[in-house]
């Protein structure tokens, strides 16, 4: 009968639906209550010390496996076809639907009242504990255009595990402290947003894992080329574009196109892992921060006193034109009889025919004549401006996850093709940056930043810390939740006349809205105080770096781009140097280790020599 | 479980009143001396019989403080019953109830049934607020009046049935549109949705969804 937020059962959102012989663990986690209580008290930020087990969910519960986990997604859920045993086999779910996980709210009452499409409450946290850094988060449901809320949300704090032989071939057990927050705003189904909350993650420390041993390697990589080079007579290898960065980098590349395998391969054995969805990530590691985005959600970094910083660029259909277009030109099967890659100032009509018009193809960045023929009546494959933009008339975003069945409007034509689920990574060096005591990342669906501009999302955010004084100890550790929700608040508005409005009038979002608001401050703190990040002792580290060529790291190397996209560094670079001067002495040990690690802002092909490299690694043993 | 009728309640008042406390009292009957601030809104659910029929109480425990009006005021809507609470041992949080009455009128719609509660009826050496000046403001201003005590669960269970029946009542009087979920009533499924997700206990079925 009774159901409140704080005493459901644990039910993580997109847990794998579970057989009926794993029940008697999902009711074993159910003390909520307890557990949260006992957590509570060392709500501490150190990255050691911050308790996860209750953090993981019952998707790691059931997913122990590691090996498992990846290869056979399929393995824990056999018996979920027990149905189906007179060769009729029912498709079963695959995922549990539910909200983010550290909301905490599990029973269908909770869920349906998230869904309230009357009163779109904005759901916050209520046991700050999940959650590291006492971070923000808030959420509210569309207006009305899909029952359920299609965004999703996950932080998962955890551990890349290695063993390692010491010197005196003793194996001991090293742990790299990680944090991590996805965001997915799904589309046409909930389920592959619900799918990616359950299991990205997974597979990005998977990643991590399999180059666990050169992340916490001592001093720079060209130990690592050296192997490579002893062994296989490998001589040219650059060895010193393989940056750690680079590694992390890869990790979530590989991560992001295996979450997309993962939901095709899983779309066809099972239900509900429909859909599309959108993904930014925020991993939090090795004092650094790596933004991964594929799609238009979006991930602002916002100063107290200086303007917002963009760690993401939003792929939408007019972002990606060119990519897009090239790509229809020259695959023009993936275009059936009715697209064209040509772009038209005004789209030809009938009468247009053997007239001349303006048009650019997809080899062209200015316009020029042509004269109509019918082939110019079809329809541009990259169509609208703004948000109104569509990929064959069909889809608004570019980058993601799923999709795989999604044809465009009434034809036989396949969106996949032009979709990818390549992310953008930037890299934010935190401890480079000597970051403002209370610089927070703010990481939003398109609910948020469609009404939102990132100057107002920064200026709503300080002001409601401000109202939050260090003093008033009761409702201090509240400040990020409830900027989360005041900016929920501004971008949903209010009811009035029929209409979500905004408070000057303006039409308000209708989409759903998911909002992070982590703040830095703590695990820079952590980054800079503790000896070290890993359990190696960093202090130990030669003073060999890997100095990039300009011999320095210079602001504009802290953030970087890496597929293609215009770079946002020198912005950054303008608006952190005044923070630079102070702070960068106390850091020293870390400098000397990051500095390794800084890739030069034209490093794009050391990506492939570095999977090259790791494959090379994978395939062929050390000898 | 199957209902006649869901009713929506909002819980308002100034904070520090025992809004969360008056909840949970009446879904979980259990009292939490030191409860934390509610930052946005908070959720419980329990069936209760009216007139022989099932009817389920969801109720929307809101945040007090005034940095969090704004958003409270978006909880009226849609809702068909709000309990509008005051600390009979704190006069200022019976002198905001005409402030609370007012944003309650402007936002809710007009036949939103609103129960008074003086609540922490238990700490009787510290009351500020006599008993008769809460029926007095109950009577002039068209509300039914209760003093409770989460505490002790005096008087819980009837402030929140008491302001049910209120809406059956309305309800039988043809004053609530009932199809329109704007206010707060919903019609329940025609049929017992046991388990409407999965087949009933079998393999698949999701641990989740045995509440309530």
């Amino acid at each position: 009968m009774i159901s409140r937020f704080k005493n459901a059962l644990l039910n993580a959102v997109g847990s794998p639906v579970q057989d009926s012989s794993n029940a008697s663990t999902v009711s074993g986690r159910g003390g909520g209550s307890s557990s949260s209580q006992s957590t509570s008290s060392s709500s501490s930020a150190v990255p050691h010390s911050y308790s996860t087990p209750h953090l993981n969910g019952n998707s790691e519960t059931s997913l122990t496996n590691k090996n498992a986990r990846l290869q056979q997604p399929q393995h824990h859920g056999s018996s979920d076809y027990s149905g189906g045993a007179n060769g009729y086999q029912e498709r079963v779910k695959r995922y549990e639907y539910g909200r983010p996980h550290f909301l905490q709210l599990s029973s269908p009452d909770e869920i349906a009242v998230t869904a309230d499409h009357i009163v779109r409450p904005i759901i916050v946290p209520r046991d700050l504990t999940h959650l590291p850094w006492e971070t923000g988060y808030a959420e509210t449901i569309n207006s009305g255009k899909s029952k359920v809320n299609e965004d999703q949300a996950r932080m998962h704090a955890g551990f890349v595990k290695l063993e390692i032989e010491d010197g005196e071939s003793e194996i001991k057990e090293v742990k790299i402290p990680y944090f991590y927050f996805g965001v997915f705003d799904g589309h046409a189904g909930p389920g592959a947003a619900v799918a990616a909350a359950a299991r990205l993650h997974l597979i990005i420390e998977d990643k991590l894992t399999e180059v666990g041993c050169h992340l916490c390697q001592e001093g720079p990589l060209c130990d690592f080329s050296l192997k490579q080079s002893k062994g296989k007579g490998v001589m040219w290898f650059p060895h010193t574009n393989i940056t750690k960065d680079s590694l992390i980098v890869g990790a979530l590349e590989s991560a992001f196109y295996e979450m997309d395998e993962l939901i095709r391969e899983e779309n066809l054995k099972y239900d509900g892992v429909n859909g599309g969805c959108t993904a930014v990530v925020c991993l939090f590691i090795l004092g650094k921060v790596f933004i991964a985005n594929a799609g238009d959600s979006r991930s602002i970094l916002c100063y107290r006193d200086l303007e917002p910083v963009p760690l993401s660029n939003d792929f939408t259909p007019e972002s990606e034109r060119a990519r897009i277009r090239l790509l229809a030109a020259q695959n023009p099967h993936l275009l059936g009889m009715d697209f064209t890659s040509n772009e038209y100032l005004r789209r030809p009509v009938k009468r247009d025919l053997g007239s001349k018009i303006l048009y650019r193809a997809a080899h062209m960045t200015g316009w020029a004549y042509k004269t109509a023929t019918v082939e110019d009546l079809k329809f541009p494959v990259v169509f609208g401006h703004g948000k109104r933009s569509r990929v064959l008339a069909t889809i608004g975003v570019t980058r993601g996850f799923g999709d795989h069945e999604l044809y465009a409007h009434s034809t036989a034509i396949k969106i996949k093709p032009f979709l990818t689920s390549q992310p953008e990574v930037k890299i934010l060096d935190l401890v480079e940056d000597s970051l403002l005591e209370d610089a927070v990342i703010v990481m939003g669906t398109d609910g948020l930043w469609d009404v939102t501009s990132n100057q107002t999302v920064s200026r709503i955010i300080f002001n409601t810390l401000d109202q939050f004084p260090q003093l008033d100890t009761g409702r201090y550790k509240y400040r990020y939740v409830s900027a989360a929700q005041d900016l929920v608040m501004y971008a949903r508005g209010k009811f009035q006349d029929r209409n979500w409005k905004m408070n000057d009038g303006s039409a308000a979002t209708i989409d759903d809205i998911s909002v992070f608001v982590i703040p830095l401050g703590p695990y820079y703190r952590d980054a800079v105080a503790q000896e070290s990040l890993t359990s190696i002792s960093l202090n130990s580290l030669p003073n060999t770096s890997l100095v990039s060529d300009n011999g320095s790291c210079s602001a504009d190397s802290e953030i970087q781009s890496r597929s293609g996209n215009e770079v946002n560094a020198n912005v950054l670079a303008s608006n952190t140097s005044a923070t630079n001067n102070n702070g960068v002495s106390s850091s020293s040990s870390f400098n000397n280790h990051n500095t390794d690690n800084v890739l030069n802002g034209d490093a794009d092909p050391s990506v492939e020599i570095v999977s090259e490299a790791i494959d090379l690694d994978m395939d062929e043993p050390n000898h | 479980m199957s209902y006649a009728y869901l009713f929506k309640y909002i819980i308002i008042g100034d904070t520090g009143v025992g809004k969360s406390c008056l909840l949970l009292q009446f879904t979980d009957k259990r009292f939490q001396p030191v409860h934390d601030l509610t930052i946005g809104v908070e959720f419980g659910a329990r069936m209760i019989t009216i007139d022989g029929k099932q009817i389920k109480l969801q109720i929307w425990d809101t945040a007090g403080q005034e940095a969090f009006r704004s958003i409270t005021r978006s909880y009226y809507r849609g809702a068909a019953g709000a309990l509008l609470v005051y600390d009979i041992t704190r006069r200022d949080t019976f002198n905001h109830l005409t402030t609370w009455l007012e944003d309650a009128r402007q936002h809710s719609n007009s036949n939103m049934v609103i129960m008074l509660i003086g609540n922490k009826s238990d700490l009787e050496s510290r009351r500020e607020v006599k008993k008769e000046e809460g029926e007095v403001f109950a009577r002039e201003h068209g509300l039914i009046f209760m003093e409770t005590s989460a505490k002790t669960a005096a008087n819980v269970e009837e402030a929140f049935i008491n302001t049910a029946k209120e809406i059956y009542e309305k309800i039988q009087e043809g004053v609530f549109d009932i199809n329109n979920e704007a206010n707060g009533i919903k019609i329940g499924p025609q049929h017992s949705p046991t388990s409407p997700s999965s087949p009933s206990g079998g393999p698949g079925s999701s641990p989740g969804s045995g509440c309530c």
